[in-house]
């Protein structure tokens, strides 16, 4: 520090204040803030992973993405359509197969489909299974409520078996299609299926940029924690610190829209978007797509040779 | 000014105002001329990069008259369709914020971008980006997501997004910005054969170590958003009294032994 500095003395002078720099055993909770960070981290490692899986060499991802968005389009209204469990547990077995030939783990695969049905389908098919929602043959009778006997019917849980199965499959289909295709492949699948050309662009531009305001909320989460010295908790303080930070982020992402905007308009942008159509449907695209195709109607047609 | 060249840009009287309450350039008038290097200097916040969005047709003066190419550019002509893909067509720009000028999904799509919404044929611009990728050396990344791209990749990306359009005028903000030294290096060089091959290069900097090898002449803006002083570089980078006013090298002091001394001090080097 030179003669002429303005530095405030305590600056000048050795830290105080600071506590030693010894461990009392005493473990540090994360809080909200931690929790954040690590979510944020798991994301961008997921959409890395996807990414990664894309570009493997498997069956799925050989095939142009629109053959693939129309087959498997196929493929989830015969889904929708098929009242019978067997026929649901064999299409689910279907995209356990196409799975494994398209090198995505079965483990990491059937875990991805099965962590999401508890979440919503749970709640939904849940009521459906007693016999005051669904009358019929009671199965699990779970005891009697102003003299009438109470429990999971059949019907019930022959109805609620059939949404879970329905769910699992529609749910593992749409994975494959976007686990085996890359974002911006996809994409262009969209534009060639008449999607407008500019919800296309946006689409692509959200998606782009939902990575950069993420490593803008990492930053300041992660800016935090580094000053972070005493663990003085408070709820109010959580939550004026979210304030603060959305607060921050929302004008970031003011500026940067008005610079992309500059950015678009200084290489011609005029509202219409253009794009490089360059995917050729191939025989084995074909192929792919008459096979889902003719699939999908197979399965719709034995599902009614079944009966109802 | 070069003699013997003609004038592509000239601006006159430029003064601009952010929300009309925060002035960012105060009457500067400036002439470029055709197939020049000239170098905007001035500290941070001075209105280096207003008054190079201004040469863009991207913000409008509040005051003053600006021409490019022999026309008169204002918001009123920029809507007329063929005045907009023509000025576009002629002026690149590089934005500092690699993040906010790189927009699309894929490093392909992103360069296609300009030639694209000129209307070029698309063998055509296959074939741009297959030069340019290889002239910037980011042939391997055609088909990355921008955020699997360093710093100094997506920098390479926005040049190369802007070269492929072919611009006879060049504005460069803050061009060696967060790179490291061996992206550095092969900018400035970059930009020197550009400026060799005859294109108008403008570009806006406060490292004045990089001046005498890329530019033909200097602007100096003052920290009240003013033309503070303008000639080669030589001439600019000798004048230590007119660096410190522009807050371009700051007062130096430090201790040789006991002795206290100080002088100007730039950020690379002791002068």
């Amino acid at each position: 520090m030179t003669d002429g500095s303005s530095a405030p003395g305590w600056l000048l002078v050795e830290a105080s204040g600071a506590p030693p720099l010894l461990c009392s055993g005493k473990r540090r909770r994360g809080g909200a803030i931690e929790k954040t960070l690590d979510g944020l981290a798991r994301l961008i490692r997921q959409a890395l992973a996807s990414e990664e899986i894309a570009a493997r060499r498997g069956l799925l991802q050989r095939l142009d993405a629109r053959a693939k968005l129309i087959g498997m389009l196929g493929l989830l209204i015969a889904t929708g359509l098929v009242r019978h469990i067997p026929v649901l547990l064999g299409l689910y077995a279907l995209t356990l197969v196409l799975a494994a030939t398209s090198r995505i783990g079965l483990g990491w695969f059937a875990k991805r489909v099965w962590l999401f049905i508890p979440l919503f389908t749970g709640v939904v098919v849940a009521p459906a299974m007693f016999s005051f929602v669904t009358p019929g043959e009671i199965v699990v009778p779970l005891g009697h409520w102003f003299g009438h006997e109470v429990g999971l019917t059949r019907q019930g849980l022959t109805s609620a078996a059939l949404i879970v199965c329905r769910v699992a499959s529609s749910i593992s289909l749409v994975l494959l299609l976007t686990l085996t295709t890359s974002w911006s492949r996809l994409l262009a699948a969209l534009r060639a299926l008449f999607v407008p050309r500019l919800l296309v662009l946006v689409l692509g531009m959200a998606y782009r940029y939902l990575f950069v305001l993420l490593d803008s909320v990492a930053e300041m989460v992660t800016a935090r924690r580094a000053r972070t010295v005493a663990a003085k908790r408070s709820r109010r303080g959580e939550r004026l610190v979210a304030t603060f930070s959305g607060g921050a982020l929302f004008g970031k992402a003011h500026a940067l829209s008005e610079e992309i905007h500059q950015a678009m308009l200084a290489r011609g942008f005029s509202g219409e978007a253009a794009s490089l159509e360059r995917a050729r449907i191939g025989a084995i695209d074909v192929v792919a797509l008459v096979a889902c195709l003719a699939l999908a109607i197979l399965v719709v047609g034995g599902d009614r040779a079944l009966g109802l | 000014m070069r003699s013997g060249f003609e004038s592509l840009l000239v601006g006159d009287g430029l003064s601009y105002s952010y929300l009309e309450r925060f002035p960012a350039l105060e009457e500067v008038s400036l002439a470029v001329s055709r197939g020049e290097r000239l170098a905007l200097l001035g500290a941070n916040g001075c209105g280096k990069s207003t008054l190079l969005k201004i040469l863009a047709g991207l913000v409008f003066p509040d005051r003053g008259s600006y021409r490019a190419f022999g026309e008169e550019v204002n918001a009123e002509r920029l809507e007329d369709e063929q005045f907009s893909a023509a000025f576009r067509a002629r002026v690149g720009f590089v934005f500092q914020n690699t993040d906010a000028q790189v927009f699309s999904p894929t490093v392909r799509e992103e360069i296609a971008f300009g030639p694209l919404q000129l209307g070029l044929a698309p063998s055509e611009v296959e074939a741009r980006i297959s030069d340019v990728t290889r002239l910037l050396e980011i042939d391997g990344l055609t088909e990355r997501a921008p955020y699997q791209l360093s710093a100094g990749q997506k920098k390479r990306v926005a040049i190369a997004s802007v070269l492929v359009m072919n611009p006879e005028l060049l504005l460069f903000d803050e061009p060696t910005a967060g790179l490291d030294p061996r992206s550095r290096g092969w900018l400035l060089e970059l930009i020197d054969e550009l400026g060799r091959a005859g294109k108008t290069i403008v570009f806006a900097t406060h490292e004045l170590a990089e001046l005498e090898w890329i530019a033909d002449r200097c602007l100096v803006i003052s920290e009240d958003h003013r033309l503070l002083a303008e000639g080669a570089p030589s001439e600019i980078l000798a004048d230590r009294e007119l660096l410190l006013r522009a807050n371009l090298i700051h007062e130096h002091a430090h201790r040789h032994g006991a002795v206290l001394h100080s002088h100007p001090h730039e950020r690379d080097h002791h002068s």
